[in-house]
């Protein structure tokens, strides 16, 4: 496995290249990526904002506008525990998607929103469990499962099991989104 | 805040926490306004008004909170600014009324409006009634500044006028490169009708939807100048 970032030097941002590939080296190993893997991060530091995508699995491919590896408290340095929740999600979104018994999903770009949310909310729910914290996670994925499947205890519940779940398929997903969707009084 | 990105959610979070921290220094603004000056240098019932909002913001801190926590915030997981607190430093009771209560206050009106209209679309009960009630209490904010600022100035024309420059800059500031406006992509919206209850007049909210597009060709400006710098 080799781990690539660019730009290997930064300007506009205080981001090191080295921390950034060490980072992706504990997620890799931690998630249980194939060894083999070739993983390359992108970062558009021209940009603060913070969006973050998958743009190719294998190699994998991740493109990073710089925001999204900021820590909000130190404008243009880099947060270790933010890259690894922003980085982690998307590794473990690719992992479900090499694995065989997991199905098959649509392209990240065809998911509806309560079917991408719901899949966040399983992805990083593992990824607390192996340890890569960042602020209150749970109730920030909790507020946004809220928002596209609604304000309920159902919406809740289905939330809890995706949270705490570990070997799910993508059917068990889209069939706890789907329960869970528009449940909130109106 | 458009409800169809994904990610308006974690935006709203970040406006909390921004909302929570102003709320601070704005407690903190207010109860000095309230405690600085003379009752020749403003009238007892300013003083009144200005412990009032102490008694307001004391609350929509705790209720900022609150929503931080619904929303999944902790207390400093953004960064915070102390521009608002600086507006509230002036020496001159009047600017701070412009300052303070008008621009700023002002500003309240059009991200509270912003986030309880987004909390309405996404059926948040709790966001959309926090929201709602804490607007009301910046209406009536702004409007005392509006009422005080006119009736401290009403024999100093040319006081009234550096009091409302001071208030066109600090409006600038806060439009944070098109952060504030009536475009399409505006992340906070300006609330007319709002503002109009508060004693806006016309001419005034259109001279701040151009000071908000002036920001933002400024912020175009400098990102396209820093980018070429970088690779130059």
């Amino acid at each position: 496995m080799t781990v690539s970032v660019s730009p290997e030097t930064f300007t506009l941002v205080s981001y090191d290249a080295a921390e950034i590939a060490s980072i992706i080296d504990d997620l890799v190993a931690a998630i249980g990526l194939p060894s083999e893997l070739d993983v390359r991060l992108e970062v558009d530091e021209s940009t603060p904002l913070g969006r973050a995508s998958v743009a190719s699995i294998d190699p994998l491919v991740i493109t990073v506008e710089s925001g999204a590896l900021e820590d909000p408290k130190r404008p243009r340095n880099l947060s270790r525990t933010g890259s690894a929740d922003v980085l982690g999600r998307l590794m473990f979104r690719v992992r479900d998607r090499l694995d065989p018994a997991f199905g098959e999903p649509p392209d990240d770009d065809k998911l509806t929103l309560p079917q991408s949310v719901a899949w966040d909310a399983y992805c990083v729910g593992r990824l607390v469990r192996l340890g890569f914290t960042h602020y209150d996670n749970r109730q920030r994925r909790l507020y946004h499962f809220r928002n596209r499947h609604g304000f309920s205890d159902a919406a809740d519940d289905a939330f809890e099991r995706l949270w705490t779940a570990d070997g799910l398929s993508w059917s068990d997903i889209t069939a706890l989104s789907e329960g869970a969707v528009g449940t909130s009084a109106a | 805040m458009d409800p169809e990105s994904a990610e308006s959610f974690d935006r709203a979070r970040r406006q909390m926490h921004g909302i929570f921290v102003g709320e601070i220094q704005a407690l903190e603004g207010a109860g000095r306004t309230a405690f600085d000056y003379t009752t020749d240098e403003t009238p007892l019932q300013m003083k009144l008004d200005m412990a009032r909002q102490c008694w307001d913001e004391a609350r929509h801190v705790e209720i900022s909170l609150r929503l931080g926590e619904h929303m999944g915030t902790e207390i400093g997981e953004f960064s915070e600014a102390v521009t608002l607190f600086e507006a509230a430093c002036h020496a001159d009771p009047v600017f701070r009324l412009a300052g303070v209560n008008r621009a700023l206050e002002g500003l309240a009106i059009d991200v509270f409006t912003t986030m309880r209209d987004f909390a309405g679309e996404m059926n948040d009960p709790v966001l959309y009634f926090c929201e709602d009630w804490m607007l009301a209490d910046e209406v009536t904010h702004v409007k005392m500044g509006s009422d005080w600022l006119r009736r401290l100035t009403e024999k100093d024309p040319e006081r009234r006028e550096r009091a409302l420059e001071f208030q066109r800059v600090v409006d600038k500031l806060f439009s944070l490169g098109g952060f504030r406006g009536e475009d399409d992509d505006s992340p906070i919206r300006l609330a007319r009708r709002f503002r109009e209850l508060a004693g806006f007049d016309e001419s005034e909210m259109d001279d701040l939807a151009e000071i908000s597009r002036e920001a933002k060709a400024d912020a175009d400006r400098m990102r396209e100048k820093l980018i070429v710098e970088a690779t130059a």
